[in-house]
């Protein structure tokens, strides 16, 4: 119910709510697919404008609805949290009430917690791949250096001659992480490197001629001879 | 851009047929809006299928119970955009939104239910809410 567009998406025509870090977006869904989220009407709420936090901003915008200060705002889907209908706030997450998303960034779960959980492992779930040789490589890294019940996480930070660098860490997950479950262990990022390593691919080459992880970065339009630098 | 008259009168004629009371100009805001004595219902009609498909039937539902407001009204967004701009301007501090729905006791702002909390439902739902809210307030 609520759409004439069935290719757009469950939400479609629904006014929704994602927030990303300290920031919310309110408006009425156009889209909501694997890369991106496109509101109408929209309006966007940072922790602490005007006086008020982002969970009173959504309090009222529930009870009576948003000032539209934008025709349209695009919002890359990697490092938002889940799109729910801005409805529920009001009535709760109820079947009738809440139409659920179809995409892979909106699965719907009953308890908020465990929907967060649930749209961040979806949402992720397309952002990076290792190939065969690579999740190989670190089934037998974790063993060798006995890391049980930890992941590999992966990230970006400023520097090298490309402008970014990748890093590569063994790790437990972290709060708001976004999760790539593979066999044998999972993979981690924090929302803000997934934006850069969305699509990214990781290979690992052994031997002596063999060059160790390398990244086959979708995103990245220039990278540096090493590899491990790039710049989007 | 309003859309074509013989589009849209399916929509008036919805709510009229019904008893609403529907308000085309300014003037006719303002001459309904200066009763202020009693409870007034008022709807935001909207060519939107998913929400005002719903909102419509369901005002109708809800008028038809045994505690309603004393006057029914509507305006069409998009449609009538000078009456529907003074309706806005008269209900109260609250967002613009099409469909929508406002209930004003005395003149003053009581209930609000605006376009987000009518998308996805059905209209025995927004109708048994309007039922609560009457049962409160007339």
């Amino acid at each position: 119910m609520g759409t004439f567009h069935d290719d757009k998406g469950a939400l479609h025509g629904i006014t929704v709510y994602a927030q990303a870090g300290d920031t919310v977006y309110v408006g009425r869904c156009d889209t909501l697919d694997d890369q991106r989220l496109v509101l109408h009407d929209a309006d966007l709420h940072v922790e602490g404008q005007d006086g008020r936090t982002v969970d009173q901003y959504l309090q009222r915008s529930a009870r009576f609805g948003i000032w539209k200060k934008h025709d349209t705002l695009i919002v890359p889907v990697a490092g938002l949290g889940p799109v729910r209908p801005l409805g529920e706030l009001v009535r709760g997450g109820g079947a009738a009430a809440a139409p659920e998303a179809t995409t892979t960034a909106t699965a719907a779960a009953p308890a908020p917690a465990a929907a967060s959980a649930a749209a961040a492992v979806a949402a992720a779930s397309d952002a990076v791949s290792l190939t065969p040789g690579a999740a190989q490589e670190v089934r037998r890294l974790l063993v060798a250096e006995q890391r049980d019940g930890q992941g590999l996480r992966l990230g970006v930070a400023g520097g090298g001659c490309s402008g970014l660098v990748y890093k590569v860490e063994f790790d437990t997950r972290r709060d708001g992480d976004l999760v790539v479950p593979q066999d044998g262990f999972d993979v981690y990022l924090d929302r803000k490197s997934a934006i850069y390593l969305r699509g990214i691919t990781v290979d690992h080459q052994a031997g002596l001629g063999g060059r160790g992880f390398q990244f086959r970065n979708p995103n990245a339009t220039n990278t540096c001879g090493c590899g491990e630098s790039f710049a989007v | 851009m309003p859309y074509p008259e013989q589009l849209v009168a399916p929509m008036r004629a919805e709510l009229t047929s019904a008893g609403v009371r529907e308000l085309r100009t300014a003037g006719e805001v303002d001459t309904w809006f200066a009763e202020k004595q009693g409870t007034s219902l008022l709807l935001v009609n909207s060519v939107c299928g998913c929400a005002a498909g719903s909102a419509r039937p369901a005002v109708k539902l809800a008028i038809n119970g045994s505690r309603k407001p004393d006057r029914v009204a509507t305006v069409f967004a998009g449609q009538d955009v000078e009456a529907t701009a003074r309706a806005r301007a008269l209900i109260g501090d609250v967002p613009p939104s099409s469909p929508s729905i406002a209930l004003l006791k005395d003149g003053e702002l009581v209930h609000f239910v605006p376009r987000h909390l009518i998308e996805g439902q059905s209209a025995e739902v927004i109708a048994g809410e309007l039922a609560a809210a009457f049962n409160q307030h007339c």
